[in-house]
């Protein structure tokens, strides 16, 4: 369990749609069904040749990231507190079993590969998360906070939209109660050095950075029994984009806007002047503007400002 | 060794037995549970360390019908591994049918020099043959990270258990003092429990001192490896050294280290070199110099810059290599337990020589063949495992070695080390140096002139041609 970080205020509640759901008061456990950790297959160490930049993968070097460890490590904690059970899942080819035997080996109860090989994109891999999710009833999710071979850290968020759950996203600690199951409370990075404290009751789905704790070291017992634990194996039955729900985005890589063609001052005006107008210095500025706003409506303000300055279309 | 046609009648019939691979956690076979003699436990054997000694015990093992664990510390075998050197992998024609067809492979070694430099001299005796590039073929370059993950890979498709990122870190025994009866580990709840322990730990074997089978450590006994791999497209080392595709070439090179016992190599794998020095650890604690300094001394060398020139370094990486031979072996069997590969101090050094992998391989698989022997017959105790040592006897392993165990000395005295190479340099330059209108020297007048600028005594070059002709004769 973590400690509190000092000066921690009244949480705010993570977003999300529904209504939280209370646990049942005889078997809390059965009532919030198991904590669905997921885990990404990667290569931790991947090669660059020097001669020709090419990246190379090796399946020896791949294996869970730090962040994902973590994001194991809060389920079982969280797992142990409330007398539920993990599920560790995994979209990928039938080599990322091996970051499922892992989580077997630290603890968890079942183990999911979903087979749709290396190619899923975001939107995929968390439209077959939430499915599995779905069938498992797990309403709350576990994950890293982004895949270290560049990913965009875009799959916790999809699927708690597509869940229709609260997120917390990117924490850099938890604290689990166990006397209020099904409850999270985390803090994540802000601006400044100030940290965002969050409250978050499931369904929920939390994603955190490596840094939060460390996986617990797998028993030489669970590690042997891990080796020949039975895994299941879900594979897609038609096109990956059919389960992708239609309000998905189409792709979510890094935002890339669009360059402007910006005229140049004119040459004829002298240096001093050229050189003010390129760098805008001595100009008058809009002042700094402090909005306290809900999410809905900040969103909207932050927008509109985009648009303002030509930065949005 | 075991030949291959029994290998595969023995594996059949344990397949057709139906025994290994078994669950990890089922109960432990009958014939280690049913003898009084060997404890009841986890697994018939545990293997501690998957390189190539360990692996090839664990396939042995396995073959047999024996449930074996196969503790690697690395997260995959070969993780950890420097090695990148010439591999002889013929000692598997007897453990695996058709090896060279998946083996990983950088190339296959049809160039073999010995480089014998100075300052500004080399003296290269170069040899090469077709014949090492095709089947059943002699030598090659391989990158050990890929050579001990595919012959683990073997032992666990045979039926081992393998145990990565897990350090075995200490014996379990029966009574103080009594028969190794397992391991225990790093992990929680770590501690297990086996019939018979095999040691292939590497060259610092804590399990074999444990044990009890390792007498002081002398640090002359050793030397450190260092070795940079630069990356170099495959056809300029096609062309460079004069290769074909998959043909390689293997420089062991002498004369190279200054002041500091030792030698060093250059190797060709697929797109990259590997090129390093080899030096007497105690002559290295005081000559104050970094083994870095000496490969890039080494580097440079006019003979050999031209060779890795361009080459981007990719790593660097430093090993011990127990080169002391024969004479610094420990016992390698107690009650329970059994040493091999490295641990057992089984690299050849013998400067012409030079070979590891292939006797660890050859020591494993004694190892396997023993143990298995002594767990069929209920009989773990040191006894019960000296048909270890006789395999060994009976084997290129030990002969190898007592036949060779004075090399290692004679390879690091000063004088094979500084004078000679010097001294044969010069030689062979006075030999073709043309100096008309001078008349040509005779050979006898040119070499006497060379030994006597050098220094070197002729008893002492008559004491020392001796002791290399009763070593290697």
């Amino acid at each position: 369990m973590s400690t509190a970080p000092p000066g921690s205020g009244d949480p705010d509640t993570a977003t999300g749609s529904d209504e939280p759901q209370s646990p049942g008061p005889d078997d809390p456990g059965a009532a919030l069904g198991p904590i669905l950790v997921c885990r990404r297959w990667v290569d931790l160490r991947p090669s660059v040749d020097p001669l020709t930049g090419a990246v190379g993968n090796d399946p020896r070097t791949s294996g869970a990231s730090a962040a994902d460890d973590a994001a194991l490590e809060w389920a079982l904690q969280a797992a142990e507190a409330w007398g539920t059970s993990v599920v560790a899942v995994t979209v990928g080819p039938p080599g990322s079993q091996a970051v499922l035997r892992d989580a077997l080996a630290a603890g968890a109860a079942r183990a999911i590969q979903v087979d749709l090989g290396s190619s899923g994109d975001a939107a995929s891999v968390a439209a077959e998360i939430t499915a599995v999710a779905r069938a498992l009833t797990a309403r709350m999710v576990l994950c890293g906070d982004m895949g270290v071979d560049r990913g965009s850290g875009a799959v916790p968020a999809l699927v708690a939209a597509a869940m229709g759950a609260r997120q917390a996203l990117g924490l850099v600690d938890l604290a689990i109660d166990p006397t209020e199951p099904g409850v999270v409370t985390g803090w994540r990075r802000l601006d400044g050095g100030r940290r965002q404290h969050l409250r978050a009751q499931a369904p929920f789905v939390a994603s955190v950075e490596g840094v939060s704790t460390r996986l617990r070291r797998a028993s030489l017992v669970g590690v042997l029994r891990s080796g020949g634990a039975p895994i299941e194996v879900v594979v897609p039955a038609g096109p990956t984009g059919g389960r992708v729900p239609s309000w998905m985005p189409a792709s979510t890589g890094p935002g890339r806007p669009r360059t402007h063609v910006v005229d140049g001052p004119n040459p004829h005006e002298p240096a001093w002047r050229r050189v003010i107008l390129l760098t805008g210095a001595g100009t008058d500025r809009p002042a700094l503007r402090v909005v306290h706003a809900e999410p809905v409506d900040a969103a909207h303000q932050l927008i509109a400002a985009l648009a303002d300055w030509g930065e949005w279309e | 060794m075991t030949a291959a046609g029994a290998t595969r009648t023995a594996a059949e019939a344990a397949r057709a037995a139906g025994t290994p691979p078994g669950p990890p956690t089922a109960a432990p076979a009958a014939s280690a549970a049913a003898t009084g003699l060997v404890p009841a436990g986890d697994f018939d054997a545990v293997v501690v360390g998957a390189g190539p000694a360990g692996s090839a015990a664990a396939l042995v093992l396995a073959r047999s019908g024996k449930r074996v664990c196969l503790l690697e510390r690395g997260p995959y075998p070969g993780s950890k591994n420097m090695y990148g050197g010439v591999v002889y992998p013929r000692i598997l024609d007897g453990l695996l049918l058709d090896w060279w067809e998946d083996a990983p492979v950088q190339r296959w070694v049809t160039r073999r020099a010995t480089m014998t430099l100075t300052d500004d001299q080399a003296l290269t005796i170069d040899f090469r043959t077709e014949s090492w590039g095709r089947p059943p073929y002699n030598g090659a370059t391989a990158l050990r990270p890929e050579f001990d993950a595919w012959l683990a890979a073997k032992a666990v498709d045979a039926g081992a258990v393998l145990v990565t990122s897990t350090t075995a870190t200490g014996l379990l025994r029966d009574r103080p003092g009594g028969a190794v009866t397992g391991v225990s580990t790093d992990r929680p709840d770590g501690d297990l429990r086996a019939g018979i322990v095999v040691a292939c730990d590497g060259v610092n074997s804590f399990l074999a001192k444990q044990a009890g089978l390792h007498g002081p450590v002398d640090p002359a006994n050793y030397t450190l490896g260092a070795k940079e791999v630069l990356a170099v497209p495959a056809r300029t080392i096609e062309e460079r050294f004069g290769l074909g595709p998959d043909q390689g070439a293997d420089f062991e090179i002498i004369g190279c280290t200054g002041a500091i016992p030792g030698g060093g190599f250059l190797y060709t794998n697929r797109d990259s070199l590997a090129i390093g020095v080899v030096l007497h650890l105690p002559a290295l604690a005081t000559a104050g110099v970094r083994p870095e300094e000496l490969i890039a001394g080494l580097k440079a060398h006019p003979a050999v810059a031209p060779l890795v020139a361009g080459g981007e370094l990719v790593e660097y990486s430093a090993h011990l290599i127990p080169e002391g031979g024969y004479d610094m072996m420990p016992a390698l069997a107690g009650a329970g337990i059994l040493v091999a590969g490295d641990a057992a101090a089984m690299c050849l050094a013998a400067g012409i020589w030079l070979e590891g992998v292939n006797f660890a391989i050859a020591s494993g698989m004694a190892a396997g063949e023993a143990a298995a022997a002594a767990l069929a017959a209920g009989d773990v105790s040191e006894r019960g495992l000296a048909g270890y040592r006789r395999r060994l006897q009976d084997s290129f392993v030990l002969q190898d070695h007592r036949r060779l165990r004075h090399a290692p000395h004679l390879l690091l005295s000063e004088r094979v080390q500084q004078r000679y190479p010097q001294l044969a340099c010069d030689i062979v330059e006075d030999l073709f140096t043309v100096t008309n209108p001078e008349p040509k020297p005779g050979m006898r007048r040119l070499v006497r002139r060379q030994v006597t600028a050098s220094g070197v005594r002729l008893r002492d070059l008559a004491a020392d041609t001796w002791r290399a002709l009763r070593t290697f004769g």
